[in-house]
């Protein structure tokens, strides 16, 4: 469902995605790691076609990444990193505008909305404006987007953080069944406890290289011990000078 | 206060970093406008425009290089109150803007009274309710439903354009003028002139259709499988019918062209551009070649077509339609790249 080979996007000298390769099955969970910078938010973007490669290629549902966007878009729902929110509308009349573009039907429309703000806890914060509303719950309004017009393909850039344990068991729950009802599921997240529970498919990345791409069954060791050993190991300095006294 | 000396230092050096040129600061059309007719005008004429436009306006409202700082960075500094009022008063005069204002009033010799309007207003700057008044109330207000996919933009857009002070500079100047002119009080000679004032003083929102919306909001659009000149037509049309709607008892068909050419220069602006604006603050983070290059072109469309011939409209249409497919595409790739 999604497929890269050798995906590389520079920014002038800086090489921030190196010759990705990789392949995600339809239905599949696949949790894309890497510590700050590795180049997972810019893969992401260059999956959902908001990003041109610089060479390579990608296709999302049989689609080319960098052909008809409008194509695309249709097909795959986004999480982005930003949220993407408009300050001037609240939570119900983002569900409300993404039904409008996507030209949902007005009942079918309403039905789906109703069980995503019930689902997600966003019940009592409808009508409150993006910029009046918590990181969270403008997250939960962000995803609720994505899912709405029922993509096959849904990119979550980072759906956990800043979520409360609750609805993060329910978004857990909802993308788990998602995937058994065949949409496919690429996240990228830090809480790695978490990915480790639900996803099927691991790709870890390191300063814009693979350096891991395995299914669940086949993982050597806990996915907390192979992020530790492959994608960042921790840093061990001492900052002898905090906690002393001030002069 | 060293601690408020550290934050001017590095302010200053933001704002030099920003101003390499004379079209880099950045002020308000209605400050421009302010400073045009101080060059042309006799200090007494100003009384009418002046108290609305240039001193309601003045200091610090116009110029805010403090804006450069996130406020919940600035709140988190460990500066007293003191040191927070000392920063705001000195911030203002690292506006280039600001001086030239200042040397005009004194090379005008502006009278004592309206020195006295300045400095009432400059401290009622520091108190100024509309720094906390969030726009809720107007935002939250009931709008109507447009028959349209693009409903919810449409909505979301009027909410923008009347969470600016420039659209009630506007609204207040309108209003007079038609207060005026249904009393019969009002000369035909000025019906053209005061549309034009009154489509510059709502012009800057043009110069940045997208720097409301939010941090992210450039990153939906992107998302939503609609074509880029969908997204600028939903902007556009609540800019042209509030625009009709101000000047509709004075000139509206050359508001009307105005407000076309004052899109056509947005259209490129905002696109080539994502600049953050801030609510209730008459300023633009766009350059004053932008803004010069917009405000001559609207009094070019506006003149002609109420001056010359209504068919002066003809060719700003055209120009407006092929500014919109061009920035259309342009929106297109500009999000496409502006995320990475």
């Amino acid at each position: 469902m999604i497929s890269c080979r050798a995906l590389t996007r520079r920014f002038g000298d800086f090489t921030a995605v190196d010759a990705l390769t990789l392949d995600v099955p339809k239905g599949s969970i696949c949790a894309f790691l890497g510590a700050n910078g590795a180049g997972k938010s810019t893969t992401v973007k260059m999956l959902t076609g908001l990003l041109r490669p610089t060479s390579g290629a990608a296709t999302v549902c049989g689609l080319d990444v960098s052909g008809d966007a409008a194509a695309l878009k249709r097909r795959i729902g986004v999480l982005p990193e930003s949220l993407g929110l408009f300050d001037d509308l609240s939570v119900e009349e983002h569900l409300n505008l993404t039904a409008d573009i996507y030209g949902l039907p007005k009942a079918e429309a309403q039905t789906r909305i109703e069980q995503l703000l019930r689902a997600l806890g966003l019940k009592d914060g409808r009508a409150t404006f993006a910029r009046d509303c918590s990181h969270g719950m403008r997250k939960k309004t962000s995803l609720a987007m994505a899912l709405l017009p029922n993509p096959d393909v849904l990119f979550l850039d980072e759906p956990f953080e800043a979520i409360d344990p609750v609805t993060s068991n329910v978004m857990h729950e909802i993308l788990v069944k998602a995937a058994q009802r065949g949409v496919t599921i690429f996240l990228t997240s830090h809480i790695l406890s978490t990915v480790e529970r639900m996803a099927d498919q691991f790709v870890m990345i390191r300063k814009g290289r693979l350096v891991l791409n395995a299914f669940a069954e086949d993982l050597p060791r806990s996915i907390e011990e192979l992020y530790f050993e492959l994608a960042e190991p921790p840093m061990a300095e001492d900052l002898a000078w905090l906690g002393q006294e001030r002069s | 206060m060293a601690g408020a000396r550290a934050v001017l230092a590095a302010l200053a050096k933001v704002t030099r970093r920003d101003r390499k040129s004379i079209f880099s600061f950045s002020a308000n059309n209605i400050s421009y406008t302010a400073v045009a007719l101080l060059f042309m005008s006799d200090p007494g004429a100003l009384i009418f425009f002046g108290i609305i436009v240039a001193l309601i306006l003045f200091f610090p409202l116009t110029a805010d290089p403090l804006r450069k700082i996130p406020p919940d960075r600035l709140l988190l500094w460990p500066l007293t109150g003191r040191q927070h009022w000392a920063l705001r008063a000195a911030s203002i005069w690292l506006n280039p803007v600001v001086w030239l204002l200042l040397a005009l009033f004194v090379w005008k010799r502006v009278a004592l009274d309206l020195w006295a309007l300045m400095a009432v207003l400059f401290t009622l700057g520091f108190v100024a309710p509309w720094r906390y008044f969030s726009g809720r109330g107007l935002a939250a207000r009931r709008l109507p439903r447009f028959p349209t996919h693009l409903n919810q933009l449409l909505r979301k857009n009027v909410r923008e354009l009347v969470a600016t002070l420039d659209f009630y500079a506007a609204l207040v100047l309108a209003v007079a003028a038609a207060g005026f002119r249904i009393a019969g009080r009002l000369p035909a000679d000025a019906f053209l002139p005061l549309t034009m004032l009154v489509m510059l003083l709502i012009s800057t929102y043009a110069l940045s259709l997208f720097g409301l919306d939010g941090e992210g909001a450039f990153t939906r659009y992107r998302l939503l499988p609609i074509p880029g000149w969908q997204i600028l037509a939903a902007k556009d049309a609540i800019f042209l019918l509030i625009s009709v709607l101000l000047t509709a008892l004075l000139k509206p068909l050359a508001g009307f062209a105005a407000a076309l050419m004052a899109l056509t220069v947005g259209h490129s602006s905002s696109v080539s551009r994502h600049g953050d604006e801030r609510r209730w603050r008459f300023q633009t983070s766009h350059s004053f070649g932008v803004s010069v290059t917009q405000m001559v072109l609207m009094v070019v469309a506006g003149g002609a077509t109420a001056g010359w011939s209504a068919l002066a409209a003809v060719p700003c249409v055209a120009i407006y339609l092929l500014s919109t497919r061009r920035s259309g595409r342009m929106l297109e790739t500009r999000i496409a790249e502006s995320v990475g």
